[in-house]
């Protein structure tokens, strides 16, 4: 069955048929097949129990939350301030595109929309300064996808959601990782641009009086962070709850350092809301229809047979499943690679020992890399679109950099799992 | 303008509308939370049933948003084979996507309908403090799959009649890939 599902998902899905409906239909057919119970009878009580979820609305919510931040204008004028604080490394304003991008994705949760918005507002300025196109574009697309691992992540939810992890455990775990590899982007770029000076921009000094200036347009950014994820690992609000709060404080921001926010923009921001988020819910409720198939079929007693007539030792498997995800994140987007896999892979995973939430943020870092490889990375097209010239290979070979710490932050994630267990083992 | 045209027109607009009362939907929420926290923090006493509330218009989005987001093309499809293709195969294998997805929605909405009905026969209420009656969020959520069903089946058949016209780059338009750039 697990493999008559893995391969009838990818033959799905490369015939264009919507993520979400391929669920749908793979979850059927493993009804009718495998299974000795009318699964199809259950179909509308999985779709309504899916979806009637109170934790699940917190996905609109943050994208709400980012929609109002990036339509709100906030984010021209974060680079600007960022600009005056990083400029003096080596590499300039490169380090600006990551860090405008972190700070946007990490609070936005959504990884297309930053890399887009911080594109639109940092390309004019690569020409003015005569900075090499490839290492510039390749940070934001790179750096806009820290935003799915640091929380509050969409993603983190869906997979809380999908494999009954905890939530707030999840999102503690990906910070670490997810700052940890927002610096080495920055040390990595300036190491780049000391050996090769030509790659990055002229470094720039600020005084400190324009620095403390730009202040008023960071702080409150930084402090929309801290209260939404703060608020959480405090334990004093639910994810939702702290969404909610979010969505007030960043619609405060847009009003006051922003361009504003006029009846067209929020009803833009909402209309993109609903879009966005019902696209997420298909997939979901298709992949919640999928995994509740798959078990009532048997996966269990099938994944245990299936393990030990591997013969590999847990870790031997785990290095597979990594080498899975590099291998199909060439070809699938994001989000649909991590809700049609986990059915599948998750259940393997527990089997063999592993931390689930420990995997959740390993995951995240996999499929962060397949957001920037071609041929299907989305923001290597979202970057190259709000270029207005040159070719889509020079943000290719900009990411690969990037790439390369990513590969490094797996290795490290997996020889100590410490460094994502360790903040979830002391809240 | 050709009537298959007013035609899509007019179900982008509804669904525009539809799209809109759903955001509404969540600001709502979003201000109902709100209140139940402060509420619950300044010891002032919850409201309560904020969780339950928000798991219905979760259910209303996760119905009625489909079908806006299948309009706006926003449904995540893999673009592997297709893009190799010259524009009469895209063509195509949008189309067969499109009946493909109309199939699998309409059979989801026939097997949503039992929910619905078994709630309304037995009078069901949540087993919440609030006792609910659980046919006014199940009626939404039943009522949105139906639209849904509805708009796809629709936009096959205007589909359809685009590429019987042999009206290609309306058909794309219409049920083509859309791209994130375009949003």
């Amino acid at each position: 069955m697990i493999w008559t599902v893995a391969v009838s998902l990818l033959g799905l899905m490369s015939l264009s048929i919507p993520v979400g409906i391929v669920l749908f239909i793979l979850g059927i057919g493993v009804g009718e097949l495998f299974s000795m119970f009318p699964l199809l009878r259950g179909l509308g009580q999985v779709v309504w129990s899916s979806s009637s979820s109170s934790t699940l609305i917190a996905i609109p919510l943050f994208v709400l939350l980012g929609e109002i931040l990036v339509r709100g204008g906030v984010a021209a004028r974060t680079y600007g301030a960022l600009d005056k604080w990083l400029s003096w490394l080596p590499g300039g304003l490169i380090h600006a595109n990551i860090a405008t991008a972190t700070m946007f994705s990490a609070t936005s949760g959504s990884s297309v929309a930053t890399a887009a918005t911080v594109a639109t507002v940092a390309m004019p300025q690569a020409d003015r300064l005569n900075y090499d196109p490839k290492l510039f574009s390749g940070a934001i697309a790179a750096g806009g996808t820290l935003g799915i691992l640091i929380p509050p992540s969409i993603n983190l939810i869906v997979y809380g959601f999908l494999t009954e992890t905890s939530i707030p455990q999840l999102f503690s775990a990906g910070l670490l990782p997810g700052l940890l590899m927002a610096l080495a982007f920055v040390i990595v770029t300036a190491l780049i641009c000391v050996a090769r000076p030509k790659l990055g921009g002229p470094s720039r000094s600020f005084s400190w009086g324009e620095r403390a200036r730009s202040l008023v347009q960071l702080v409150p950014i930084i402090i929309l962070f801290v209260v939404v994820i703060g608020s959480i690992y405090a334990g004093w609000a639910t994810p939702t709850e702290s969404a909610a709060i979010g969505v007030v404080i960043a619609a405060l921001i847009a009003m006051t350092l922003g361009t504003g926010l006029g009846l067209a923009t929020i009803a833009e921001a909402l209309h993109g809301t609903i879009r966005i988020s019902a696209m997420i819910m298909l997939v979901i409720t298709g992949a919640y229809f999928l995994n509740f198939a798959m078990t009532s079929a048997g996966l269990g007693r099938q994944l245990t047979d299936l393990l030990q007539n591997t013969g590999l030792p847990p870790i031997g498997t785990l290095l597979l499943v990594v080498l899975l995800y590099l291998i199909l994140g060439f070809f699938i987007e994001t989000l649909s690679l991590m809700v049609a896999t986990i059915p599948i892979i998750v259940p393997i995973i527990a089997e063999l020992g592993y931390d689930k939430v420990w995997f959740g943020v390993l995951m995240i870092v996999l499929i962060e890399m397949a957001l920037i490889t071609p041929p299907v990375g989305l923001n290597l097209f979202v970057v190259q679109g709000a270029r207005s010239k040159g070719s889509m290979n020079d943000v290719i070979l900009g990411v690969i950099p990037y790439v390369l710490v990513m590969l490094a932050m797996i290795a490290l994630l997996i020889a100590a799992p410490g460094l994502a267990l360790w903040l979830p083992s002391i809240l | 303008m050709s009537r298959i045209a007013t035609l899509e027109g007019a179900l982008r607009r509804a669904n525009r509308l539809v799209a809109l009362i759903l955001g509404v939907a969540l600001v709502a929420t979003v201000l109902f939370v709100l209140i139940d926290v402060i509420g619950r923090k300044t010891g002032w006493g919850s409201l309560g049933g904020s969780d339950e509330i928000s798991g219905y218009v979760m259910a209303a989005v996760a119905s009625w948003g489909l079908a806006c987001a299948l309009l706006d093309r926003a449904h995540v499809r893999i673009d592997l084979i297709r893009q190799r293709l010259a524009a009469p195969g895209q063509a195509l294998m949008d189309l067969f996507a499109m009946i493909v997805t109309n199939g699998v929605v309409l059979l989801i909405a026939y097997y949503c309908w039992p929910v619905l009905q078994k709630t309304l026969e037995r009078g069901s209420r949540a087993n919440t403090p609030l006792e609910t009656p659980l046919w006014i969020p199940q009626g939404i959520w039943f009522g949105g799959w139906a639209w849904f069903a509805f708009s796809a089946t629709a936009l096959s058949l205007i589909a359809i009649a685009y590429l019987v016209q042999g009206r290609r780059s309306e058909l794309a338009a219409s049920i083509g890939l859309g791209s994130e750039l375009e949003q």
